[in-house]
């Protein structure tokens, strides 16, 4: 098995399973490489964010860390601040000043999987970096963020695209906010007048007037949201990125791990990884209890654990363990963590 | 039963610290009491093409409903414009698509609205909400304050205030947060907790779940100095966070998941 460094290293996994702590100390081991790291992580755990320095005023911002005389870079998704970067990029204010879209680029408003599409992309295009390490947001589905890609595809579809090019004429010849219901009701295209008037008896009529203005500015942006398609092709490139698929001994969930992969197929390739964290393995074949009950433990913790691996390689062709660490202290975990990422680079 | 119950529990917290197994025990612990409850929660997050309706399966004696949010919005929407046919056909139209897509919130606020729909037709009916992790829990308490700043007026508007007033109300609503007995993830459920102070006056608890301390309390000389020192590490938090936890359950060495949950039942009491 080799473990190659690429521009683009992403985990993906359940949530609890380890993920930020293992791309944290993977970032670590790659500066320690002499790479320019970007780690992009979102919602971690408050003492890791402690540890990378992502206090209140870096939250949004790239920052740079210093741990233990490693130096690299690491940004913490805010929405908001992704939509203050894409305005001032592409030269569209009224995206960071519409109503609607600054509710939902609230720290929870929900945009955050979305907008780190964009956010990677536009980090890819400021050269500052060689590497990207990519922690994808813990979600209900571990694949929100990649279905990203396709939501905005499909947000800017072609039908979509005729009915704001053409509100989008009336405005520019009028002046701003010019269209009100009047224009919509004009509007003969795609049954969106129906739908609108339809729409309209449920959400009232101001609504839908802020909403056209709210989707017609982001309308000016298409091209900042278009742009992170581009990560797309990137995933699927074998010599541009690593694919870390992260599960953990202790949920024992094979077959989640399994899903993951299946799940994940249109995006990934095939030289992705299978990382199994927090094993015992080692510890419990060292470990010879007399008292029953302990025994029962033990059997239970051994037992559960080798099954899971059988299963696992079974399923996957790479497979990296990581030990369970056993401290209090995050920076510990990550320290012990970085030494088993050399391991694992030093292998090869 | 110690406590009146009440019509919505939330069951929330890091991923992989037991969700799912904890709200279907508790559903459980509730018919054991010979009280109606049921398990829910959400089959997708966007509308798609995996779409599957609504489902409904009763599985070792409990009610499991898997809401799916085309058919929600749907409902929602025919109800509203009473129209069968003009409900579906907003749903197909790829502009209402990927405009719920594109805010997930939105799929939230229809989910929830569901939800207390089915506490309304049922007077006595117990939901029991297996919700998305962490970040996403706050998300979801937070897209209904959202959307109705959001709508303004409306026929939406008002609904959004109906939901509230139940969402929001202590005697409606509680909030289980499950942690597992690490410092990291207790860390995570305070965080949570603090989140969701800030978004809703409902209560919220926490439950650490999964504990090894008080099962192996007095056998702890012959571990393994790995496992020792965890089970060390949890018994400091236990002790130090005592008065914040709603309850510690210990971790089952069931085989199986009936063997769990049945482990589990029992101590459910005080997530009331």
């Amino acid at each position: 098995m080799t473990l190659p460094v690429k521009s683009f290293e992403i985990f993906c996994g359940t949530g609890g399973v380890g993920k930020t702590t293992l791309a944290t100390s993977r970032a670590l081991c790659l500066a320690d490489l002499g790479h320019r790291v970007l780690l992009i992580t979102i919602d971690p755990a408050r003492r890791l964010k402690d540890l990378l320095g992502l206090n209140l005023d870096s939250v949004g911002e790239v920052t740079e860390v210093n741990f233990e005389g490693k130096k690299l870079h690491a940004l913490l998704m805010s929405p908001e601040k992704t939509i203050l970067r894409m305005a001032a990029k592409f030269k569209t204010p009224d995206l960071a000043s519409n109503r609607i879209v600054q509710i939902l680029s609230r720290p929870y408003g929900g945009m955050n999987e979305i907008l780190s599409l964009v956010e990677v992309e536009m980090q890819f295009e400021s050269g500052n970096f060689d590497i990207v390490v990519l922690d994808t947001p813990p979600g209900a589905h571990f694949l929100d963020f990649l279905e990203g890609l396709g939501k905005i595809r499909s947000f800017f579809d072609q039908s979509f695209v005729e009915i704001f090019t053409y509100l989008g004429s009336k405005t520019a010849k009028a002046g701003k906010r010019v269209f009100g219901l009047g224009i919509i009701n004009r509007v003969i295209s795609g049954g969106l007048k129906k739908l609108l008037s339809y729409l309209q008896n449920v959400t009232g009529t101001q609504f839908i007037e802020d909403f056209v203005e709210a989707v017609q500015i982001i309308y000016q942006s298409k091209d900042a949201f278009m742009k992170g398609l581009a990560v797309q092709d990137k995933l699927k490139d074998r010599k541009y990125c690593n694919w870390f698929l992260v599960t953990s001994v202790e949920q024992g969930k094979a077959q989640e791990a399994i899903e993951m992969k299946s799940h994940a197929i249109h995006f990934i390739h095939e030289d992705h990884f299978l990382v199994l964290n927090k094993c015992l393995e080692q510890e419990m074949k060292a470990w010879h209890p007399t008292k029953d009950k302990l025994i029962q433990i033990k059997d239970s913790f051994q037992g559960r654990e080798i099954e899971l691996k059988k299963q696992l390689k079974a399923s996957f062709s790479n497979v990296l363990e990581f030990p369970e660490i056993i401290s209090l202290s995050p920076s510990e975990h990550i320290k012990q963590l970085t030494l088993r990422w050399n391991a694992h680079v030093l292998q090869n | 039963m110690s406590a009146q119950p009440r019509r919505l529990y939330i069951f929330t917290g890091k991923g992989g610290v037991g969700k799912t197994t904890l709200s279907k025990a508790f559903v459980q612990y509730f018919k054991q009491n010979n009280q109606e409850a049921l398990y829910l929660t959400f089959r997708n997050q966007a509308i798609g093409d995996k779409h599957e309706g609504n489902s409904e399966v009763t599985k070792n004696g409990i009610k499991e409903i898997y809401l799916d949010l085309e058919e929600c919005a749907k409902d929602y929407i025919e109800k509203k414009l009473n129209s069968k046919l003009v409900g579906s056909w907003i749903v197909k139209t790829p502009f209402f698509k990927s405009l719920v897509n594109m805010v997930p919130g939105f799929s939230y606020v229809i989910y929830m609205g569901r939800i207390l729909e089915m506490g309304k037709e049922n007077p006595n009916l117990i939901i029991v909400l297996d919700a998305p992790a962490s970040g996403h829990a706050l998300t979801m308490v937070e897209s209904t304050t959202n959307f109705q700043q959001i709508f303004g007026s409306g026929v939406i508007f008002d609904d959004t205030a109906k939901m509230l007033s139940k969402l929001n109300d202590p005697a409606y609503t509680k909030i289980n947060v499950i942690s597992l007995a690490s410092v990291m993830s207790w860390q995570e459920a305070v965080e949570l907790k603090t989140g969701l102070n800030e978004r809703t006056p409902v209560q919220v608890d926490i439950t650490v779940n999964n504990a090894l301390a008080p099962l192996l309390e007095g056998n702890t000389e012959e571990l393994p100095v790995g496992i020792r020192e965890k089970i060390l590490n949890e018994k400091s938090l236990l002790d130090e966070h005592a008065s914040e936890m709603r309850c510690v359950l210990s971790h089952s060495l069931g085989t199986n998941y009936a063997a769990i949950e049945s482990d589990l039942v029992g101590s459910l009491s005080k997530l009331i």
